[in-house]
């Protein structure tokens, strides 16, 4: 338990220094600086609403942080969650709306897998290049990003758009395609418990497998890996594979459970904040859910903020990066 | 004619962005420094540029403001990887975010939530005397905005200064085996620093250039990328500075043309289009990749006191 | 007459967070002599001398450079008072000229134009004066090490240096050249510099250098005058009370007790034949053909660069040969991927303890199962079961006295000399029927050297079979039954243990092809 206090110890001293410095800003800014936090810290819990629309930022914000965390085991930085979401999204509305006759049991599973394998496939490009021709993994799965975004243009202006809507978006998916819900109002559906299922698996398999060994092994010395029979390449693809498909997977459920239908923008800014949410639990894939739903508490509490109080949601985001830079810096002052 | 002449000059004027962008990375690349936070650092210059030329109404003061806040992340950035000695990559991105944080919030606290943000007038064009008057080449070339010749300026005495100079020698030195020119008297950390500082200024005026020279105002993520684009151009140029000219070329010409073909409307979607100059990039990287010739040490700190292992 | 000192170093402490390198050391160097600067690794030879250079900095202590006090904070600083040091690794820009490589960090007179011409012209006169001949246009990664190596002596000489210091000059010499570099050296004191020879090898500072001080775990433990003392009283100094030197290896006179080996059996492991060509078309390793015998320790003699690294390489399954066969224990290896070779009797202790064997970002448990993460007692193949990690971990730091605060401990923290008993460790504990051993026992100081050669030579008991492949050759005339040598790829000859020689060694390290047939 000691080390446990120990470990969280950083962690709250990075929260209150970004606070404090970040309240300053605010304050000088001529906002009422406790309210704000107020707002930002307690919108989460103060109605079942504000509980349940936490949860589903939980959700991606998870999958994208743990699409950063599995490659970056290895060593390998996959910025690419965004075009993975995005795509895996396009998958699952694809699926939903073309086989939207079918029954649940059967279009559920396929909408999911659909975005999960799209996912995995956005992920596969990247890993290729960098198996086959050593190009770095930063800029492809970036550039790949943008090519996605043309994508989901395409698609929510095609032939399936919904011409109702003001915005880019489809028709809605086949009822079968549905999540089911856990609880219906507030709306919270079942993808919860896929993620949370997921990020378990991610957990023990890196921790406990020899595959996470190698994946582990492959990041400390790719070199000494391989000398030792590891064959890093392959633990290269396989993590940007696996992360691909874990961010697919946020982009079906995003589709399946919340908007039931291909909206362009459904990536959110959950890429950058699963980045931020990866960092500050330093690839641990333990860390990773509990900082995932801290932001998400943030998150959720800067809407209301913008909305009651008029002060930009940008400010709780440079509130993140300042505590992902507090915990890093935390890291220096421990080795001193 | 007239087309290939206008397209060119086209071209000439998109490929500033990039050469800035590049050559600062690149200057930092050849101490060590690999900065991967440009994307954030142009959405601030822009933002910032954007912002004080709006105030003060005077462009070039904007430019200064973007190169100023470049240089601090850059400062950022050389501190935390070379005192501190924290993972540059890392670094790379938490300055990334901020970037993109502020270039945001600040035209929300500055200007307020608007739907019709203000515009600052864009750069005017110098034409060089008697040059600008050359058939073809002269509109090309010599009637161009100011920060045009500074980049081409800029990429020739870059490369005099690494490859001709005795400082220029001794700063190479330090991103091929920073032991070897420390253990010389070399001062690493300080060329460090000033390789990262200056190379965040030019990312931001980089920035700066895309409201002052294509919209005359500040939109949300209006980089489009091209902070990343900038890296994969750094590499494929070899991270040298006439090479990452030719290269910044090429780029500009891709983006102009993929631009001109949605306006002539052929019949693809203009979204495959859109596409376009990202996946041109990849293939790049595929055709020379086996070229790239990177500083030895490019993204790895060096702790003059860690023990010979 | 008594000189007065040109350089004293007082009573300097260093620590590196809790770990005490130097202790209370004093050092002092007269003008014109060779002192040699002798202790086992981790002494804190290195240490001391690169605080002199400016490279650490000193905790407490003083420097006195002609009797005046100085401060020295950078190598520029010690560069400008005339102190010069080549380091144990060559620092050098792997793609400049050795011009370059020699004028870098000096005021060039052309430094708007870099022409050099003066500049190569003052060069070229310090490679005549000192006998180091050199091709000044040459890109230094295309050099042979013995030409490297002359380069950085030029480098301290080029800044007209008064003080010398050199760090294991001798490490990748053929013994010939070893000789030629002392003639240097020689030449160099008449010329009026001033040397600081650092080694651990005592036979060669008893050969050049006028006075010794011995340095053992960060404190002085004598200085004496080569003439005053003998072998004996300066072994005593290096390794202490820690050793009983009579029962050691390390210090052995009689080798015949170490175990003879049956030739008339069948060969462990076999390779026939074998070829490597890299990538870029070079040919590494040309019709190699040897055997290793059950018990027996087979050496690989060469100076560093011809081949044993893909030798070893080739012979563990981390690079397939391009053509030729590998059978061991009668089985054809050939081309089989060293994961499965580690899991059928192969252990490798690579030669860059750092780059190609070594886990800094993980733990040390985590680097002790490494290459046999897939067999038992560590997994079943699919987990791992980390009980037995931990406890077999907590073993081996015990046994191969790895200083560690215990299995969960980062990689990083370890100290140079501690990695390498991890890989020791590593290596030794699988019991495995074929040892590849790359310089195993660099960065250990001499009584952990005495435990390896205790580990390789109960090898040799249990009829176990190790490729020993040494850039210390007495280190290898030391241990091995049979030595053969490798120049540019080939083995040029194989000697039995009676027909050890070092010169005759040497002589074949340099390329020199023996007239009588290789005996097997």
């Amino acid at each position: 338990m000691k080390t446990l206090g120990r470990t969280i110890l950083p962690y709250l001293i990075a929260i209150a220094a970004s606070f404090a410095a970040a309240g300053i800003f605010i304050a000088a800014m001529g906002f009422d600086v406790g309210r704000a936090y107020q707002t930002i810290l307690l919108t989460s819990f103060r109605t079942p609403n504000g509980f349940i629309q936490t949860l589903l930022k939980f959700i991606p914000l998870t999958l994208q942080a743990l699409a950063f965390t599995v490659p970056l085991t290895a060593g390998k930085f996959n910025i690419g969650g965004e075009g993975q979401m995005i795509v895996g999204g396009i998958a699952a509305a694809a699926v939903g709306i073309t086989f939207s006759d079918l029954p649940p049991v059967i279009l559920l599973p396929l909408v999911i897998l659909a975005g999960v394998i799209a996912g995995a496939f956005w992920g596969l490009v990247p890993a290729w290049l960098l198996y086959r021709f050593g190009l770095n993994e930063i800029l492809t799965t970036v550039l790949l990003n943008f090519v996605s975004f043309a994508l989901i243009d395409l698609v929510a202006t095609g032939p399936w758009r919904d011409t109702t809507a003001g915005h880019p978006t489809t028709i809605p998916i086949g009822q079968g395609g549905w999540l089911p819900m856990l609880v219906s109002n507030p709306p919270l559906h079942s993808g919860i418990i896929l993620a949370v299922l997921v990020a378990a698996g991610i957990y023990v398999y890196t921790s406990r497998t020899t595959g996470g060994y190698e994946l582990v092994a492959t990041g400390a010395n790719p070199r000494a890996a391989e000398v030792f029979g590891i064959n890093v390449k392959r633990m290269f693809v396989f993590s940007l594979v696996l992360a691909g498909a874990l961010a697919g997977l946020a982009g079906s459920i995003e589709v399946a459970g919340v908007h039931r239908r291909l909206i362009e923008g459904m990536q959110s800014n959950f890429l950058v904040l699963g980045l931020i949410i990866g960092l500050i639990a330093r690839g641990n894939n333990l860390a990773v859910p509990f900082v995932a739903f801290f932001i998400a508490v943030l998150e959720v509490g800067a809407s209301a903020m913008q909305r009651t109080l008029m002060i930009p949601v940008e400010m709780v985001f440079i509130v993140e990066a300042l505590v992902l830079l507090f915990v890093l810096l935390s890291d220096v002052v421990r080795r001193r | 004619m007239e087309t290939l002449v206008t397209f060119l000059r086209l071209v000439l004027l998109s490929m500033v962005p990039f050469v800035l962008a590049s050559q600062g990375t690149m200057l930092g690349g050849r101490t060590g420094i690999f900065n991967v936070a440009q994307e954030g650092i142009m959405l601030l210059g822009a933002s910032l540029g954007f912002l004080v030329s709006y105030q003060v109404g005077n462009n070039f003061v904007g430019m200064l403001a973007a190169m100023a806040a470049g240089a601090l992340f850059g400062l950022l950035l050389a501190y935390f990887t070379t005192t501190l000695k924290m993972n540059q990559f890392v670094i790379g991105l938490s300055l990334f975010f901020i970037g993109v944080g502020l270039s945001t919030l600040l035209p929300k606290l500055v200007i307020g939530i608007t739907l019709s943000p203000p515009l600052i007038p864009t750069l005017p064009e110098v034409s060089i005397p008697v040059l600008s008057q050359i058939p073809l080449l002269g509109p090309i070339l010599f009637r161009q905005n100011g920060l045009v010749y500074f980049s081409i300026f800029l990429s020739l005495v870059l490369w005099y200064f690494l490859y001709r100079t005795q400082r220029g020698l001794e700063l190479r030195a330090v991103g091929e085996n920073p032991m070897a020119a420390d253990s010389l008297g070399i001062n690493t950390v300080r060329a460090r620093y000033w390789t990262a500082i200056a190379g965040g200024a030019l990312i931001g005026l980089a920035g700066a250039y895309l409201p002052m020279v294509y919209t005359g105002t500040f939109t949300e993520a209006m980089t489009r990328g091209r902070g990343w684009l900038a890296i994969a151009l750094t590499f494929f140029g070899g991270w040298s500075p006439l090479t990452i000219l030719t290269g910044s070329l090429f780029f500009a010409g891709v983006e102009v043309l993929a631009f001109r073909a949605q306006v002539i409307g052929l019949a693809v979607p203009y979204q495959y289009l859109l596409m376009v100059p990202y996946l041109a990039t990849i293939l790049i990287m595929i055709l020379t990749f086996r070229k790239a010739r990177v500083p030895a040490f490019l993204g790895q700190n060096y702790d003059r006191e860690k023990r010979n292992l | 007459m008594e000189k007065q000192p040109i350089l004293e170093l007082k009573n300097i402490r260093k620590t590196f967070d809790k770990l005490v390198a130097l202790d209370d050391v004093s050092f002092s160097l007269l003008p014109g002599e060779i002192h040699g600067l002798l202790g086992g690794n981790g002494a804190g030879k290195t240490t001391l001398m690169n605080i002199l250079y400016g490279l650490y900095r000193k905790d407490q202590g003083e420097i006195f450079l002609n009797s005046e006090k100085i401060e020295i904070n950078g190598p520029r600083d010690a560069l400008k008072r005339g102190i010069g040091m080549v380091h144990q690794h060559f620092l050098q820009i792997a793609n400049y000229t050795v011009l370059e490589n020699i004028v870098l960090g000096t005021g060039i007179t052309n430094r708007y134009t870099m022409q050099m011409q003066p500049e190569a012209r003052k060069v070229e006169e310090l490679c005549q004066r000192f006998g180091l001949p050199v091709e000044l246009n040459a890109v230094i990664s295309t050099l042979p090490i013995g030409t490297r190596q002359k380069v950085e002596i030029l480098k301290a000489l080029y800044r007209g240096v008064k003080i010398l210091i050199l760090d294991e000059p001798t490490t990748n010499l053929t013994p010939q050249e070893v000789d030629a570099l002392f003639e240097s050296l020689r030449v160099m004191v008449n010329d009026g510099l001033s040397i600081v020879f650092i080694t651990h090898k005592l036979r060669e500072v008893l050969s050049v250098c006028d006075r010794i001080t011995v340095l053992r775990e960060g404190r002085n433990i004598t200085t004496l005058d080569r003439k005053d003392a003998s072998e004996e009283v300066f072994v005593r100094a290096m390794v202490g009370e820690q050793m009983n030197i009579e029962k050691s290896v390390y210090f052995a006179r009689d080798t015949k007790t170490f175990g003879e080996v049956d030739y008339t059996a069948e060969p462990l492991l076999r390779l026939t034949q074998v070829n490597l060509i890299s990538k870029e078309g070079v040919a590494r390793l040309k019709d190699v053909s040897l055997e290793i015998f059950h018990g027996e320790i087979l050496g690989i003699a060469g100076v560093a660069g011809n081949g044993q690294q893909e030798l070893a390489e080739v012979t563990a399954g981390i690079i397939p040969p391009t053509s030729g066969k590998i059978e061991q224990n009668g089985r054809d290896v050939t081309g089989v991927p060293v994961g499965e070779r580690l899991r059928s009797g192969l252990s490798y202790i690579p030669e860059d303890r750092l780059h190609d064997g070594f886990l800094p970002k993980a733990s040390v448990a985590h680097n002790l199962i490494l290459g046999v993460h897939r067999q038992p007692p560590y997994s079943d193949g699919r987990f791992i079961n980390w009980k037995t990690v931990y406890q077999n971990s907590r073993e081996q730091i015990r046994e191969y006295n790895i200083k560690t605060g215990g299995p969960e401990d980062p990689g990083g923290n370890l100290s140079g000399g501690n990695i390498q008993r991890v890989m020791i460790a590593r290596a030794f504990s699988m019991n495995a029927d074929l040892l590849v051993a790359h310089n195993p026992t660099r960065g250990l100081d001499i009584p952990s050297m005495d435990f390896v050669y205790q580990k390789l030579l109960q090898r040799k008991a249990k009829k176990q079979a190790t490729l020993l492949i040494s850039e210390d050759l007495d280190e290898l005339m030391l241990l091995s039954d049979r030595i053969a040598v490798i120049y540019r790829g080939e083995i040029l000859g194989i000697l039995p243990r009676e027909q050890f020689d070092k010169y005759a060694i040497g002589r074949l390290m340099s390329g020199i092809r023996s007239t009588e047939p290789a005996t097997p």
